[in-house]
């Protein structure tokens, strides 16, 4: 059986988790999938916010597992996108209104009528990230090539091993060519070296993102977005299809089209 | 071209060194210096053997797997 949960985790906040999550979903579903994407992060919920959806949300993931709804009821179905839906955290509950064994329910009702399934977990490595955790198949850690957000994913893949789960594949964000070819960023072979795991994304720095997210429009419906691009290939490669690697030098960076048109190198 | 010419290297190639010491610590849940005082441990109790090059002993931590191995490398004098 092929993997078909997944959560996306990252230990340090702030990395791009809820945008890269609701851009893989929307990307699979896109193509046809019929996908779900779970905020896991209770108390803390913006995945609704990644997808425009945050109007539409009538019932959570607590009113679920307190009965209130069962779960289908509570899925948000996305206005742009067919197949895709959204089942979201509570904004009023901490953390521990959801256990592993909840989520483990609420997953395996759903798993049957769906092909993908996404659990976005919250920042840190306490017991709101092991309940994200505890129903995926696989598990995607998305790093930035910075320190202490290279850290952290190595904290996080060593407790998602400790769990019994299957190495995390790596997604590598907001990758800004620039700053590698200045030497002042780490590069992706540094940064799966550093960590030890395969490779299933480099997403550049795009600075349309936050538009973006203004808009409530993930990149992927974006054609001519790089960073949508490369979540595109990700969903792809959770597929199974064999995509090569974006390639992303600072050729095509603002500044050195600048400096070329000035006669610099 | 960096910002200091000529002398400093990539800030990256120190994040990755610093990192990769750093990681070593945190998978095998190690003390903060105790590579550094097991090495030194080391040291001690190799000067008695005249055939071991002290200077050039090496704690290495072998890079890309996820294994919790330090590696102690000890030159031997070619000429003993």
């Amino acid at each position: 059986m092929k993997d078909k949960v997944f959560c996306v985790t990252s230990g340090k906040g702030g990395v791009g988790k809820s945008t890269i999550t609701g851009n893989i979903a929307t990307a699979l579903a896109m193509q046809g999938y019929k996908v779900v994407a779970i905020d896991a992060d209770i108390g803390l919920r913006n995945l609704d916010l990644v997808l425009g959806l945050e109007n539409r949300i009538v019932y959570d993931i607590v009113h679920v597992i307190e009965g209130t709804c069962p779960p289908e009821k509570a899925l948000v179905k996305d206005k742009k996108t067919k197949n895709l839906f959204l089942l979201p955290a509570a904004q009023t509950k901490d953390k521990s209104a959801v256990k592993p064994e909840n989520m483990i329910a609420i997953v395996e009702s759903l798993r049957e009528k769906f092909d993908f399934m996404f659990i976005d977990s919250p920042a840190g490595i306490e017991d709101g990230f092991k309940t994200a955790v505890a129903a995926a198949d696989g598990v995607l850690v998305v790093t930035n090539p910075e320190m202490a957000s290279i850290r952290d994913a190595d904290r996080v893949t060593g407790l998602c091993e400790a769990m019994g789960k299957p190495e995390p594949k790596l997604i590598v964000n907001r990758l800004d060519p620039v700053k590698v070819k200045r030497g002042d960023m780490l590069d992706v072979d540094d940064v799966m070296q550093i960590l030890g795991l395969e490779l299933i994304g480099i997403v550049p720095e795009d600075k349309s993102m936050v538009a973006y997210i203004n808009r409530g429009q993930p990149a992927v419906l974006e054609k001519d977005s790089l960073a949508g691009k490369a979540l595109r290939n990700i969903a792809d490669r959770l597929l199974g299809k064999d995509v090569p690697f974006m390639k992303l030098d600072s050729e095509n960076g603002f500044l050195s089209k600048f400096k070329k048109l000035f006669g610099g190198s | 071209m960096g910002f200091w010419p000529f002398s400093r290297k990539p800030s990256k190639d120190v994040a990755k060194q610093r990192l990769q010491v750093i990681l070593k610590y945190d998978r095998a849940g190690l003390p903060p210096n105790s590579v550094e005082a097991l090495k030194n441990a080391i040291l001690n109790a190799l000067k008695d053997f005249p055939f071991v090059d002290v200077s050039g002993v090496k704690i290495n931590f072998p890079q890309n797997e996820r294994e919790e191995k330090i590696e102690l490398e000890i030159p031997v004098k070619a000429d003993k």
